[in-house]
């Protein structure tokens, strides 16, 4: 595939573009891909590095993917140009069942580097607005550097289909920081989102997630209404090297994208 | 009456074989350390060995294999996808755990995506096993429901003479026909006795042992550490198991030309499922070594019906510390009681 953008987001985070150099692979692309799936993004002599596909699969014309510099792929990922080719094996994976969200108020949840993973389901259901009732962002990040995709972040803030509310972590907030300060699970509890007829997509760090989805349920959130994303390792995206197992379950093919009943049901241990 | 494979006609059997294109591999040994080679004549078999102790996996799933090649141009990226060779063999003296093994890995596979690099192999081999008629005390295939003259995932088995002068031979598959086929002139007919199966007897029950471990209440036991306390994590035990196989994907070059490799891993080593946050689901040994048993008798029989150990007894045998699946599993059954 070939980058034919790059933006960097956060200190150490960057969001590439990659478009198909064949056509017939961007079809088969465009026939397999929907929103939750992941691929393997390399650079030759370096390696693979798995990462979700952080475009919706409403503009699936070209990928983009959100990734944090911290391995040896990540840095030859990093350091590659507009213009250069790198390998991408994918989509594998589950979906989010969008079309089970219709009719219904959203609420998206993210933290950190795991807003691109969210990013995705929150455009395809931007994308067919109509379809979904009302529409909220709960994001936050440790400062506001870290915050990632700030361009939509405001672009979202002027929407008034959409209710953002956005926080850093205590102490991360600079002067002119006129949004919520606090952990993610506190802010989304004072924001307090209607748990009736709503559903909850939830990405983040293991820890977040942990608090969060007790906030949740404080809401009064049913763990089927709440879908959450595993970030195992994975290595080979297809069921066989081993290491994303959790009990019985091999995320990279059977999720990556579980509700929260799901995950209730694996050994906790193993997350 | 039965048919009859004597040993003075075994190398005359290589020879066809080899004749007719096939390689010839069998169990062997060379620097001290035994495996499945490739043989010229029968001369060069050591089917007294018990056990080779690296396993019949590897002639399916190499220790490692070039997946695909690289060379960077200026202008552009050249690939070259590898696969694995072409060339149809016979597997001659494989012992039935073995064979059995090879069969669980079929399962995972064939599991969804078909994987061509294990189907390439296993299609174009012909295994012909060896029933056991000794045994040490490491063997246990008899806990795993199987048995010392199983035929499971052989496509010919031998039953060892009693007099030692040659086997009986059951061919258990049409691949296993046609190999008898292009030997037909050096097989007899004879009502010449067989030796009795090795006696391999029964170390735990599998079936207590499989309900403790699907009990969600006993996967926080502090069972898992007190059992694992001394496991050093070398893998050695996952690496010579004829079922494990987890495997890692790496480059190998430089930014100029290279090869993309899948390599063996081992559920035994941290980094294995270690994040690139730094979280690491599995920190600990006594968690990986729950994971290696749930594993092989949970999750894989849950998933393929099927347990992904056939009582080999190599993770015990070869294991540095004395570890291994046949102690658990033993310590798990004493839990029931």
């Amino acid at each position: 595939m070939k980058i034919v953008a790059t933006r960097d987001e956060a200190p150490g985070v960057r969001t590439m573009r990659l478009e198909f150099q064949d056509p017939l692979e961007l079809e088969k692309f465009k026939q397999a891909y929907r929103t939750g799936m992941f691929g393997l993004y390399g650079i030759y002599g370096e390696g693979e590095s798995t990462f979700c596909v952080a475009s919706p699969e409403t503009r699936n014309d070209y990928i983009e993917c959100t990734f944090r510099k911290s391995g040896r792929v990540t840095a030859a990922l990093a350091s590659a140009e507009i213009g250069d080719l790198m390998t991408f094996r994918g989509p594998y994976g589950n979906r989010f069942p969008i079309e089970e969200f219709h009719g219904k108020n959203l609420l998206f949840i993210a933290g950190g580097i795991a807003l691109p993973p969210t990013r995705s389901v929150i455009w395809s259901c931007l994308d067919q607005r109509d379809k979904f009732g009302k529409i909220t962002i709960v994001y936050g990040a440790r400062t506001v550097a870290d915050l990632v995709y700030k361009q939509e972040l405001e672009e979202w803030e002027k929407r008034d289909d959409v209710e953002l509310v956005l926080t850093v972590d205590p102490g991360g907030e600079t002067p002119d920081w006129k949004h919520r300060v606090g952990f993610v699970p506190t802010i989304l509890e004072e924001a307090a989102p209607a748990a009736g007829n709503c559903v909850a997509v939830l990405c983040g760090p293991p820890i977040m997630i942990k608090f969060t989805l007790a906030s949740l349920k404080k809401l009064g959130f049913e763990e089927e209404n709440v879908y959450t994303t595993l970030e195992n390792r994975m290595k080979c995206g297809i069921g066989k090297c081993g290491r994303c197992n959790v009990g019985s379950v091999y995320v990279c093919k059977e999720g990556p994208v579980f509700t929260a009943a799901e995950v209730s049901s694996m050994p906790q241990a193993d997350l | 009456m039965a048919t009859l494979l004597y040993s003075a006609n075994l190398n005359d059997c290589i020879a066809r074989w080899r004749e007719e294109g096939l390689m010839v591999f069998g169990p062997a040994t060379t620097g001290g350390v035994s495996g499945f080679q490739e043989v010229k004549d029968a001369g060069s078999l050591d089917l007294d060995l018990i056990l080779t102790r690296s396993t019949l996996k590897e002639l399916f799933f190499p220790r490692t294999e070039p997946m695909l090649g690289y060379r960077i141009g200026k202008q552009q990226i050249e690939t070259e996808e590898f696969r694995p060779p072409e060339g149809r063999r016979i597997i001659f003296g494989v012992r039935p755990c073995d064979a059995a093994g090879m069969q669980v890995d079929d399962a995972l596979f064939d599991w969804d995506y078909h994987d061509e690099y294990w189907f390439r192999r296993r299609d174009s081999s012909v295994i012909v096993s060896i029933a056991c008629t000794h045994a040490d005390d490491f063997c246990m295939c008899t806990s795993l429901n199987l048995s010392p003259d199983s035929t499971k995932g052989s496509d010919v088995l031998l039953r060892p003479l009693l007099a030692g002068n040659g086997w009986q031979v059951e061919a258990l598959t049409e691949r296993g026909e046609n190999a008898l086929a292009s030997i037909s002139s050096l097989l007899k007919e004879g009502g010449d006795p067989t030796a009795p199966v090795a006696d391999v007897p029964v170390k735990f029950d599998l079936e207590a042992c499989r309900s403790w471990l699907a009990d969600p209440e006993n996967f926080e036991s502090r069972f898992w550490k007190e059992i694992s306390e001394r496991c050093i994590g070398c893998g050695s035990c996952t690496y010579l198991c004829p079922t494990c196989h987890c495997f890692d994907i790496q480059d190998e070059g430089d930014t100029y030309k290279g090869i993309r490799r899948k390599n063996w891993d081992s559920c035994s080593f941290s980094l294995f499922t270690m994040h690139t946050s730094g979280h690491n689901p599995r920190a600990t040994q006594s968690a990986r070594w729950r994971q290696r048993i749930m594993h092989k008798f949970n999750y894989f029989s849950l998933k393929f019906n099927v347990n992904s150990c056939t009582g080999c007894g190599r993770c015990t045998r070869e294991c540095p510390v004395d570890m291994g699946v046949t102690e658990t599993l033993q310590a798990i059954s004493t839990l029931q009681r």
